[in-house]
């Protein structure tokens, strides 16, 4: 059920990837940050999560465009689980009657 | 449920259980954009040969779906190791900038706290412990970044994630495109509500622009995962050099 090689690339990958996780805190945790340097960590956030989801930005489907306009605009204005729902709801719609 | 509603009334009354619990609530709008995606990343690893063993054990090690996605796409049998392990590391280097964003708000819990917590450190669990832990600072709670909470979101995160990786892995090739029916969009969804939470004006968010802007591009032009990397560092760059001129 296990391959030997198949192993080995599993456990390599969960290395390396617990390796990106426990870098940052361990480079930063014993050092005061300067005031710019703060100001890049508290922009880090932001730009990692728009930069994630930057493809939807620039979709060729005009039904994703729409789908997710309308979930930007719940978003500024609604909390979690409605804006999730409009947006889910109305990705599956105008696919269905545009895309 | 948004953050801001879940903060305040049960961080009052203080108890580790309902710490706990108010992670997990306020991870199951985004269990509703993972669990498709999970079934779906198992069927696909079947059909490239991996059991229903292995995948499992894949995502329950790794835990980085982003990650697991490549290497599926990759997969050959036997598998070309160095070219997995090493987009492994690439589509997940922006975890370094994660947990350096959460250093600020770690400085009240030890070491061997830390190491086991950032094991289950994924973007969900990442973005909502960090968004709970700037509403709880800007509330004047301290301290601001709750653990129980934290764990409480990535252990949902985690349990859902290898539990409907293997069901998709058993279930095989029945499942369709989930693409279909809308609920990739559950993730700008979540992103989006979270970065609102972050918003401190509109001076603050101009290296989200230039990172949206690059990222963008660089999705559309350059073939792979660059689009992550290239977007994060250029809005990190812009938000140094706009700090030099304040």
């Amino acid at each position: 059920m296990i391959g030997a090689a198949t192993l080995l690339t599993i456990v390599l990958m969960a290395g390396v990837t617990y390796l990106t996780r426990i870098g940052g805190y361990v480079v930063l945790r014993n050092r005061t940050l300067s005031a710019r340097a703060t100001a890049v960590m508290e922009a880090a956030p932001g730009c990692v999560l728009i930069s994630v989801i930057a493809p939807a930005f620039v979709s060729r489907n005009p039904a994703d465009l729409l789908a997710l306009a309308i979930t930007f605009v719940a978003a500024t204005r609604l909390s979690m689980l409605p804006t999730v729902l409009i947006g889910v709801a109305s990705a599956g719609l105008l696919r269905h009657f545009i895309g | 449920m948004s953050v801001s509603e879940a903060t305040l009334p049960e961080a009052i009354d203080g108890g580790s259980g309902s710490e706990f619990r108010r992670g997990v609530v306020s991870c199951v709008p985004v269990l509703l954009g993972t669990i498709p995606y999970a079934l779906v990343l198992g069927a696909q690893a079947t059909q490239k040969g991996l059991s229903a063993v292995e995948l499992p054990l894949m995502t329950g090690l790794n835990f980085a779906g982003g990650s697991e996605f490549a290497a599926i796409q990759l997969w050959t049998s036997p598998p070309h190791i160095a070219l997995i392990v090493a987009i492994t590391f690439l589509v997940n280097s922006r975890h370094f900038l994660m947990g350096a964003a959460l250093v600020p708000f770690l400085g009240h819990l030890p070491q061997r706290k830390v190491f086991p917590a950032l094991f289950f450190l994924c973007d969900e669990s990442w973005a909502l412990g960090l968004a709970d832990a700037k509403q709880r600072a800007d509330a004047g709670i301290t301290p601001a970044f709750s653990l129980r909470y934290y764990m409480g979101a990535a252990l949902a995160m985690y349990l859902a994630w290898v539990g409907f990786t293997a069901t998709g892995a058993l279930l095989g090739p029945m499942l369709g495109d989930v693409q279909h029916y809308g609920f990739d969009m559950a993730f700008p969804a979540v992103f989006l509500v979270l970065m609102r939470g972050m918003w401190k004006g509109t001076a603050a968010a101009r290296p989200w622009l230039v990172s949206l802007v690059v990222a963008a591009l660089v999705y559309l032009f350059v073939p792979g995962a660059w689009y992550v990397a290239a977007g994060a560092v250029s809005g990190l760059a812009s938000a140094w050099l706009m700090a030099g001129d304040a």
